[in-house]
């Protein structure tokens, strides 16, 4: 088993290594930081060869790719623009723990993640946590009851969910619990934001904020994830050893509870133990409707201005914890699946 | 196992509330140090502060220090911590904020051959933490930009005018100037930086690049002091009682909002007071229970079509006057306004400078809508469609080309919505269109990035623009002979590729002419040649819109500096 | 003599081909046969509807047919709730949203089946080759699905937009001017879904290459390519054909989403996802704009997965529902 762990580790250093390199020669895609630096004054041409120059943006990418990685304060560049190399430069790389500026802020990438991933757990971790409880119900549930008046319900229930765009989702829950009810003269939520700056980051304006943005995500995940184990169920309960393990006269809630759900439950822990580092990439949309200052904002309001620094500072935190968590994954699954043999 | 399951799982959730809720403390300001002067006998009380304002800005800024970031949502919170010598009111009418009085020639402020401008300042004001504001620190923001150890976002236009910045005295700063510089009053000291902060962090650092203050301007000198920056979230500032207007109000929340239909939500529901941004068809709908008003304030902006006439990119028809002229005829711009927008706030518009007073024209009026007149110009220039496609052609060097014109803009609803009708209007003539959208990253980029407009890769480009020193009216890069964007000159502004030697010489001068009513004139002139022209085609007003909720009050919002008067805002609980 | 049939007794059912069998138990699943049902309906809709589709385009002051009269745009008539005239409503613009629908409903449905197309194929032909010839194959094919996985979904959309942008021309396809961008759409989506499939063609594989007919096959000395194509992959068929009959369904959902990102299909050519994202303003004034198309999406979706369950269970030799 150990070795098993240490080998997979040692492979996904030099995985991690591929990734990054796609990740950075695909970030070329982006266009130029310093182009949409400006608001109303474009830098003149000499500015933007200084920026440039401060940023590292003169070099050439795999020059860039290079600073990034192992950063550049062993040897001297050109800052005065005078063609002539004399100053050490300041960055470490990201091998040294230095994961860079932002382009935009020039804040330390890890600082402006770590500012962030707080609230993006939170708000994932939660909406997580419901779906797989909700889903598992409901779909072991409908299961259970195939065809009844329940399942077809809740079949029904889930396509309609899960054909739902999750912006429209977000801002129709958005104008009923929020802007209407408050029309209306009934208890309503917030619309925007993680918590009422006048109030404060108490835990009970975390709640208030964080109810339509969990019910949004968790809704179309639950529509999702809910077939999923209905049909992981069925398929399990339709085994031979069930109908044994029923022959022999043992009921049913036992049958289910001790051999059904635990075999069902293995496709579901793949599926839920591989979309669980996403989790880091946060909800773009969900996020972005109720301004929640999360990951996936930070994401795509730095995929605007090409701030590489940060792009690769998320993606590749991303890709550690997929790596990290497929690991963890195959060696839970052994545990339970007692069929299958790490080698 | 599953019940160890359910309470690792709850612990999970415990964990990442605590975590969130402790997670990144709020950046609390020092409090200001009370000044330790006796009390003249006439001191007024001590100034009371209530209630909070919530503003909603659909970016965040990247940056408080304003050499590092050209971004309008910083900029406009200077009238918040960081007033700058002179503002703007509400009628775009300077007012002086830090000195005495406006530089003129009449109290000699700015010299006869208008190279020299003396500032007088007041003596009174302060940094919120009580130091004095004196001249050392307009000489101080003016090294700091000119350092070659400081990478400021431009030094335009320090680099390019000023020759130098004196303190005479600590309330007098005399700049002298190379040539007289008609934008003076919008580009010089729009910011004042703290010495007494920033020396310390320049002398240790080498530069103030990375400095603290930069994120977390704490000292400020205006009616509020930022006292909160949670990233992503929101920014707060609080009263400064040091400040020589003190404010009512006693905090301003500024929420990062970036969806636009959740701002409308937010505005509705009373979840914030100032809505940002707004379209003209969003009107109806907020002011409907009468609680939110919308305003629309003179920003400069206009939406109109640019029209590539560059002789190396430019088609064949975009070059003839005629064909601009008649593709200018047949598109019913006021039908598009009626219906699409509220046209009392957004009526077409006739020259670039139409809301920028008082240079709006007097005399030129919108081209008119007249698709026969188009048929007639089309006809004559020898566009007809001879196979039978609806579209006009035209036999050139041994080609056929077609009438097709490429219409690009960014990917915006409206502007989508107004390609889809002037297209259906064209029909009516006979001209083509291709139609275009691009994300605004790629419809701005530059000349070796690809940029549409930069290569002239486009026959219209529509987009909302305004001149980089709003309020002054001075666009000229744009128009520039010598500013044509092409391989040569890459980062040319005049991407349309216009040269008309004339209005070069109208242009050079307005830029050195400091007397308004002569200014004026020239613009007349300006404008009549590019009018005649048919480059550039006004589609509409572009002001901005902000929503007001009724329990402030006192607001008049600048199209220069919306926030100009925040002290004087009152909150009605 | 007794006739030799006699001896054979006559509730022996006849051999039958797995195809015919699959065919038969779908048949009898209720659910599938409703979604056959509702998906060839649509398909009717969207397909033939144009021909009778018309109407009067005031500003142009003609009557129209077809796709020029979905493009009719009136301003004077723009948010009009359904009525006898429009029997949809109207848009932001005043273009008649059941014409729409029907243009939108082709692109989207050809988007759909197109992306579904691309990704199994990639998909199977990745997942097969690795499986097959193992050894530093296998760990590289995998190695670059594992990199493309971890990768998430939206930073591709992203970069795939960009990437292909305005570089695709205009094809023309049954009478219909496709503009580059929804070719770009269809390689995204499907660039970005092709890992699963990978995934389960190589497991399917796995398993299947070391049983005896394929090492038959090789001692035959078939060729590499013709085991793949022509033993291995018939065999792995039915997790394929779920996949892919439910990638319609995800394609013409993520279509929505990538729409709301400004990445989706350009210009004015309808589609049901950019239909959707143009009503997203105006979801509480005026609901005509998004009920239609939405509702279109739900019955597709909701057709296509009844349809995926039958071919799932008409499939599998070892489903155990009763007939």
């Amino acid at each position: 088993m150990t070795n098993y762990i240490l080998r997979r580790l040692a492979q996904a250093i030099p995985q991690l290594f591929i990734i990054s390199v796609i990740l950075f020669a695909l970030m070329q895609a982006f266009g130029d930081p310093i182009a949409m630096l400006g608001g109303r004054i474009p830098p003149r041409p000499e500015d933007k060869e200084r920026l440039r120059r401060q940023m590292g943006l003169d070099q050439p990418i795999y020059m860039q790719y290079v600073t990034w990685l192992v950063g550049n304060d062993w040897q001297k560049i050109d800052m005065d623009g005078d063609g002539v190399p004399e100053t050490y430069g300041k960055r470490a790389g990201i091998l040294r723990g230095d994961w860079g500026n932002s382009l935009v802020t020039r804040q330390p990438v890890l600082k402006m993640i770590g500012e962030r991933l707080p609230n993006t757990l939170l708000l994932m971790l939660t909406a997580e946590i419901i779906i797989i409880i909700l889903s598992l119900a409901l779909g072991l549930y409908s299961a259970l009851r195939p065809y009844s008046l329940f399942d077809n319900i809740a079949t029904g229930l889930s396509f309609i969910g899960y054909s739902m765009p999750v912006f429209w989702l977000a801002l129709s829950l958005m104008y009923i619990f929020a802007v209407n009810f408050r029309r209306w003269g009934l208890p309503y939520l917030p619309t925007v934001g993680m918590y009422d700056p006048a109030v404060g980051k108490t835990s009970f304006e975390l709640f208030k904020h964080m109810i339509l943005p969990v019910t949004t995500l968790s809704i179309i995940s639950i529509a999702g994830y809910s077939r999923f184990v209905r049909s992981s169920v069925l398929e399990v309960l339709g085994q031979d050893y069930i109908r044994t393990a029923r022959a022999k006269g043992l009921r049913s809630m036992i049958v289910v509870r001790r051999h059904a759900l635990p075999n069902a439950a293995l496709p579901f822990i793949t599926v839920i133990g591989l979309d669980i580092p996403f989790l880091l990439a946060g909800a773009v949309v969900t996020e972005r409707i109720f301004a929640w200052p999360g990951m996936g904002r930070l994401f795509i309001d730095h995929t605007e201005r090409a701030d590489f620094p940060v792009l690769m500072g998320i993606l590749m935190l991303i890709a550690l914890a997929v790596v990290i968590f497929q690991i963890i994954t195959d060696v839970v699954y052994s545990f339970v699946d007692p069929r299958i043999r790490l080698e | 196992m599953k019940r160890n399951l359910y309470v690792l799982l709850s612990l999970l959730v415990l964990a990442s509330m605590t975590l969130a809720a402790c997670g990144t403390p709020a950046t609390e300001a020092p409090q200001a140090p009370v000044v330790t002067e006796p009390p003249a006998p006439t001191e007024p009380p001590a100034p009371t502060f209530s209630g909070t304002v919530t503003i909603t800005f659909t970016q965040e800024p990247d940056n408080l220090n304003p050499m590092y970031t050209d971004m309008w949502f910083s900029g406009i919170l200077r009238e918040f911590y960081l007033k700058p010598a002179w503002t703007f009111d509400e009628k775009a009418n300077p007012i002086p904020m830090l000195t005495t009085e406006i530089p003129s020639t009449e109290n000699g402020g700015l010299s006869a051959d208008g190279k020299t401008i003396t500032i007088k300042l007041r003596d009174d004001i302060t940094w919120s933490d009580g130091e004095p504001l004196t001249a050392d620190d307009f000489v101080f923001t003016y090294d700091m930009v000119m350092s070659e150890k400081n990478v400021p976002l431009s030094r335009y236009p320090y680099e390019d005018y000023i020759t130098s910045v004196e303190a005479k005295d600590p309330t007098t700063v005399v700049v002298t100037m190379n040539e007289p510089y008609a934008a003076w009053l919008t580009r010089l000291f729009s910011y004042i930086l703290p010495k007494h902060i920033l020396q310390p962090v320049f002398d240790k650092d080498g530069t103030i690049d990375n400095a603290e203050w930069n994120r977390n301007p704490t000292v400020g000198v205006g009616p509020f002091v930022l006292s909160e920056w949670e990233t992503g979230s929101h920014l707060a500032f609080k009263a400064n009682p040091n400040w020589i207007q003190p404010p009512k109000v006693e905090q301003v929340f500024i929420l990062i909002v970036p969806d636009d239909a959740a701002q409308e939500a937010a505005i509705l529901a009373g979840d914030t007071d100032f809505g940002v941004f707004l379209s003209s068809d969003q009107i109806a709908k907020l002011e409907a229970d009468g609680k939110v008003k919308v305003v629309s304030v003179a920003s400069g902006y206009d939406e109109a079509w640019f029209l590539n006439v560059n002789p190396d990119t430019a088609r064949p028809f975009m070059l003839d006057v005629n064909v601009r002229k008649a593709i200018a005829l047949a598109t019913d711009r006021f039908t598009i306004v009626k219906d699409l927008l509220v046209e009392s706030v957004n009526p077409v518009n006739v020259t670039y400078w139409d809301n920028t007073p008082p240079y709006q024209t007097d005399t030129l009026t919108p081209y008119p809508y007249d698709p026969e007149q188009a048929k007639t110009l089309l006809d004559a220039a020898g566009w007809k469609d001879s196979d039978g496609d609806g579209m006009r052609d035209k036999v050139i060097d041994g080609k056929k080309v077609d009438l097709k014109v490429r219409y690009i803009t960014t990917t915006r609803e409206l502007r989508k919505s107004v390609q889809a009708v002037v297209e259906q209007q064209w029909k009516l003539v006979g001209i083509g269109a291709e139609l275009i959208n691009h994300s605004s990253d790629v419809f701005w980029n530059g000349y070796n990035d690809g940029g549409p407009q930069a290569q002239g890769l486009y026959d219209i480009a529509e987009y909302s623009s305004v001149q980089s020193a709003f309020p002054d009216p001075d666009a000229s890069a744009g128009f520039l002979c010598e500013q044509i964007c092409n391989a040569e000159n890459p980062d040319g502004a005049n991407t349309q590729g216009y040269c008309n030697p004339d209005l070069d010489v109208l242009l050079k001068k307005q830029a050195i002419t400091l007397d308004p009513k002569l200014r004026k004139e020239l613009y007349n002139q300006i404008q009549q040649i590019i009018y005649d022209d048919y480059i550039y085609v006004g589609i509409w007003l572009d002001p901005d819109l902000w929503s007001i909720n009724s329990r402030v009050k006192n607001v008049k919002l600048s199209g220069v500096q919306p926030f100009w008067n925040a002290h004087e805002w009152e909150v009605a609980e | 003599m007794t006739d030799s049939t006699d001896l054979i007794p006559s509730t022996i059912p006849p051999l039958l081909s797995p195809t015919t069998l699959a065919i038969r138990r779908f048949r009898k699943h209720t659910m599938a046969m409703m979604g056959l049902g509702l998906l060839v309906l649509l398909f009717l809709y969207v397909s033939f509807s144009g021909l009778i589709l018309n109407g009067y385009c005031p500003p142009l002051g003609q009557t129209l047919y077809g796709e020029a009269w979905a493009n009719c745009n009136d301003t004077g008539a723009r948010l009009q709730p359904p009525s006898s005239e429009h029997l949809f409503g109207t848009d932001v613009i005043g273009r008649d949203i059941l014409a729409r629908t029907v243009y939108g409903g082709q692109i989207s449905m050809l988007i759909g089946v197109s992306a579904a197309i691309m990704e199994v194929f990639l998909g199977a032909l990745i997942g097969s080759v690795a499986a097959y010839y193992g050894g530093w194959v296998d760990s590289l094919l995998m190695r670059f699905t594992e990199a493309m996985l971890t990768i998430p979904s939206l930073f591709l959309l992203i970069i795939g937009a960009r990437f292909f942008g305005g570089s695709l021309p205009t094809i023309n396809f049954f009478g219909r001017e496709l503009t580059g961008s929804v070719i770009a759409i269809i390689l995204i989506i499907g660039a970005t879904a092709w890992m699963y499939i990978a995934r389960i063609v190589r497991a399917n594989i796995l398993s299947l290459r070391e049983l005896d007919f394929v090492s038959a096959a090789r001692a035959l000395g078939a060729s590499d390519r013709r085991i793949i194509f022509i033993h291995l992959l018939p065999n792995t068929m039915a997790p394929l054909i779920v996949s892919a009959t439910l990638g319609v369904a995800s394609a013409i959902i993520s279509e929505a989403y990538v729409s709301f990102l400004g990445l989706g299909v350009q210009g004015a050519t309808a589609t049901w996802g950019n239909m959707l994202d143009g009503a997203y303003r105006y979801l509480e004034t005026a609901p005509w704009l998004w009920f239609f198309p939405g509702t279109l999406i739900l019955l597709t979706v909701l057709g296509i997965n009844f349809v995926g369950d039958g071919l799932r269970d008409a499939l599998d030799p070892r489903s155990s529902r009763h007939m």
